[in-house]
């Protein structure tokens, strides 16, 4: 039988080289598409890479001290998950500050890795913004006042968000892709995805296109950020310029293509992966290796699916049980 | 709520609002100048009573009253 250390160590050596599978429903002649599923970190998403390099930077730092500490990170959803996961393994105690708008099947989650959660209302400090700006505020004001006790990781700050893509996820794509990547898509929460992946791969191949993702104002599009409504953050502007091109997607054209992506490539994605493909199915493209992430998968978005007409509670069960590429999930 | 800062005391004072019974009293103590316009405007919009305020060198004392 594994001590506890062992399979604390096998979990957390899971996270990263998630696989890269072909989209048959959007190849054609000579451009071939492909999703890179961050569904098969061990925590669900890829903001497990972000939570894993953040936490290895502080320790490495001397910042924080194990069974003292306590990780503090507002968030709307998958980083709080992946920090919560994470810290209990590491022996770190761990508070998620999350808009109270966010989605209860995420809070369930994340209180059951056993983080406290902190839950913000746009009314608490109106100058601050609203959404995940009110849960960012709390979160600095609790921290910077005991910094003894709580370290706030900042990902829309923190460069080594940005160092797991560039030193992981960008390195995994151009290998996976054998060096043919010629585009490349995500959408933007905190830059560190589309600013890590982007570097490593123009280092590479200085042609390769970089298309970011906008969501519409007032999305749905958990994790993402539409920048006429809310800042460019700090870890996005430090290397914007190495976006070559912007396209937007609505929540309309986001969860249109969910059904058309489960029966064509048998995948259950998320609202985030349905905006990804959208937006890679209306780019003009004539010939390449396209790739996109497709940051978690559909499972915690039964009810928001049931809610937006895309299917029923009862039809997302049948469909679940008959996805392809459904990974083990460590909290299920 | 000495020594925190804005939006953290007006937190602190919806969290203990939330677990008092209507018709209590509750004294928040505060010294982030931001929390005169934030607790006051929040206690307003939630309808609940600001007995008073006043002022102690750089210290805020609210008496709120917890109506609904």
């Amino acid at each position: 039988m594994a001590t506890k250390t062992e399979s604390d160590v096998s979990v957390i050596n899971q996270i990263g080289n998630t696989p890269l599978v072909p989209l048959v429903s959007l190849t054609k002649g000579n451009v071939k598409y492909f999703a890179k599923l961050e569904g098969h970190n061990p925590f669900g998403s890829v903001k497990d890479r972000a939570a894993l390099w953040m936490i290895k930077d502080a320790e490495e730092r001397g910042i924080l001290k194990k069974n003292q500490s306590i990780i503090i990170e507002p968030t709307s959803g998958n980083t709080g998950i992946a920090l919560a996961g994470i810290a209990k393994l590491l022996g770190y105690g761990i508070e998620i500050v999350i808009p109270e708008k966010a989605s209860n099947e995420t809070k369930k989650i994340i209180e059951s890795l056993g983080a406290k959660i902190y839950e913000t209302s746009d009314d608490l400090c109106p100058k601050v913004g609203s959404g995940t700006d009110q849960s960012i505020a709390l979160a600095t004001s609790i921290a910077s006042s005991r910094p003894e006790t709580y370290y706030s990781p900042n990902q829309y700050a923190n460069e080594a968000n940005f160092m797991g893509h560039y030193k992981g996820t960008g390195p995994e794509i151009w290998e996976q892709t054998e060096g043919k990547v010629t585009h490349f898509f995500t959408g933007v929460g905190t830059g560190g995805t589309i600013t890590g992946i982007g570097t490593y791969l123009k280092e590479k191949k200085p042609e390769i296109k970089i298309i970011g993702c906008q969501p519409q104002q007032n999305h749905l599009i958990q994790g993402w950020r539409n920048f006429e409504e809310s800042a460019k953050p700090d870890l996005f502007l430090k290397r914007e310029s190495v976006v070559d091109d912007w396209i937007s997607v609505t929540n309309a054209e986001a969860f249109g293509v969910v059904k058309e992506v489960f029966e064509k490539d048998g995948l259950l994605i998320s609202p985030s992966s349905a905006a990804v493909y959208a937006s890679m199915k209306k780019y003009p493209i004539d010939n390449g290796h396209v790739v996109g992430i497709f940051a978690d998968d559909g499972r915690k978005f039964k009810s928001v699916y049931a809610q937006q007409n895309v299917m029923s509670e009862d039809e997302f069960e049948n469909n679940l049980k008959l996805a392809k590429h459904v990974s083990k999930i460590a909290y299920m | 709520m000495t020594g925190l800062f804005c939006p953290e005391p007006v937190f602190r004072t919806k969290i203990a609002i939330e677990k008092m019974q209507v018709g209590e009293v509750l004294t928040v103590l505060a010294d982030d100048p931001a929390s005169e316009d934030d607790i006051s405007r929040w206690v307003n919009r939630n309808g609940h009573e600001l007995l008073s305020m006043k002022k102690n060198d750089n210290v805020l004392e609210f008496t709120i009253k917890k109506v609904k």
